[in-house]
């Protein structure tokens, strides 16, 4: 993995087609949010499938949390659109079928000569694409488990939302 | 970061509005004539009826949809939070998303219906599952240009809103200070 992915580092505003083929952009993506940024090896891969049930869990707090999500992979953008559609997964996935980004960002599998997938690397960022923490999946217990992204999700957004204390009741007229 | 949402309001009406910001003729299907659907952007509620849509979808220079209009009569509305909006906004979400989709807001907080719109015939199918359908009923209209844009689906999986008197999915805070 390139040696700047690492907490404090930026990562890169990539542009790639989502799972509908429409080209989007990482930092539309984030928007103002926290965003939990996944690299999967594809649908095929036994551990990607355990590891998803953990972001469908995630899924079902992040809604609430105005927290986002985003997984990417080389498969192309159907073969994407029907693993999420499977899945039953809510956010976006975006398509690097062309590996654009694969040897930039220091995640090509090497050890998988035919499918030369995304080593499975999981970020959490800041909106503005700081990296708050990365994960190195390459072993599955290398993931990040449920309450490792929660307790960065809970930092980031502590960082983010000048409110996170709620205000105090107006005073009268 | 910080983004200002622009107010914007949609109305059906008889007759085209002379002080809109962007108008389309509607019709059924089959071409018999509906009214109008209007829009009016950086506005107080501009007319009896209208209802505050995310702004992206309005576009004065936009192209014909094929829409599904789901949109209740008199005041009738849900809280935003019913089980019922927030299933049909997940299933939303989780399926293939149109060219075209804003929830409506009644009275300041309530959701009152929804659209949903699709460029090509080849894409009516999307109408057909249109999961706020199964809240309030529809109708399958025709918007003629000058009105409505594409808009981007949303990352996921939020399913709020920001700020309890936006439409979703418009997925900004008004002015990064968290929730308002």
């Amino acid at each position: 993995m390139r040696a700047d992915l690492v907490r404090g580092g930026r990562f890169p505003d990539l542009e790639l087609p989502d799972h509908a083929g429409n080209v989007r952009r990482l930092s539309e993506l984030a928007g103002g949010d926290p965003l939990v940024l996944q690299f999967y090896r594809g649908w095929f891969c036994p551990k990607e499938r355990g590891f998803f049930q953990r972001m469908l869990r995630l899924q079902d707090e992040a809604e609430v949390a105005y927290t986002r999500m985003v997984s990417v992979s080389t498969e192309a953008s159907a073969v994407q659109a029907a693993f999420r559609a499977g899945l039953g997964a809510r956010w976006t996935f975006l398509s690097d079928e062309r590996r654009r980004y694969q040897g930039e960002l220091g995640l090509l599998e090497t050890t998988d000569e035919e499918h030369r997938p995304y080593i499975p690397t999981v970020f959490t960022l800041f909106p503005d694409l700081i990296i708050r923490s990365a994960y190195n999946g390459y072993w599955f217990w290398g993931r990040p488990t449920e309450e490792e992204l929660r307790q960065d999700l809970r930092e980031i957004t502590r960082s983010i939302r000048k409110n996170w204390t709620a205000p105090p009741p107006r005073k009268g007229p | 970061m910080s983004d200002k949402i622009p107010r914007a309001f949609l109305a059906v009406a008889r007759e085209r509005p002379p002080n809109a910001d962007a108008v389309a003729e509607m019709t059924t299907e089959d071409g018999a004539p509906q009214g109008f659907l209007a829009a009016w952007l950086d506005a107080k509620r501009p007319r009896e009826g209208a209802v505050r849509v995310d702004p992206r979808v309005v576009d004065p220079r936009g192209e014909p949809m094929l829409c599904s209009l789901v949109l209740p009569d008199g005041d009738v509305s849900l809280d935003f939070d019913d089980p019922a909006v927030v299933g049909a906004t997940r299933a939303a979400l989780g399926g293939v998303w149109p060219d075209l989709l804003t929830t409506f807001v009644r009275a300041g907080y309530r959701f009152a219906g929804a659209l949903t719109g699709v460029r090509t015939e080849a894409r009516r199918w999307r109408l057909e599952a249109d999961p706020f359908a199964a809240i309030f009923g529809r109708r399958i209209v025709r918007v003629g240009p000058g009105l409505l844009a594409r808009v981007p689906a949303p990352t996921g999986p939020v399913t709020q809103r920001y700020g309890a008197g936006n439409p979703w999915p418009w997925d900004r805070f008004d002015t990064g200070r968290g929730i308002d």
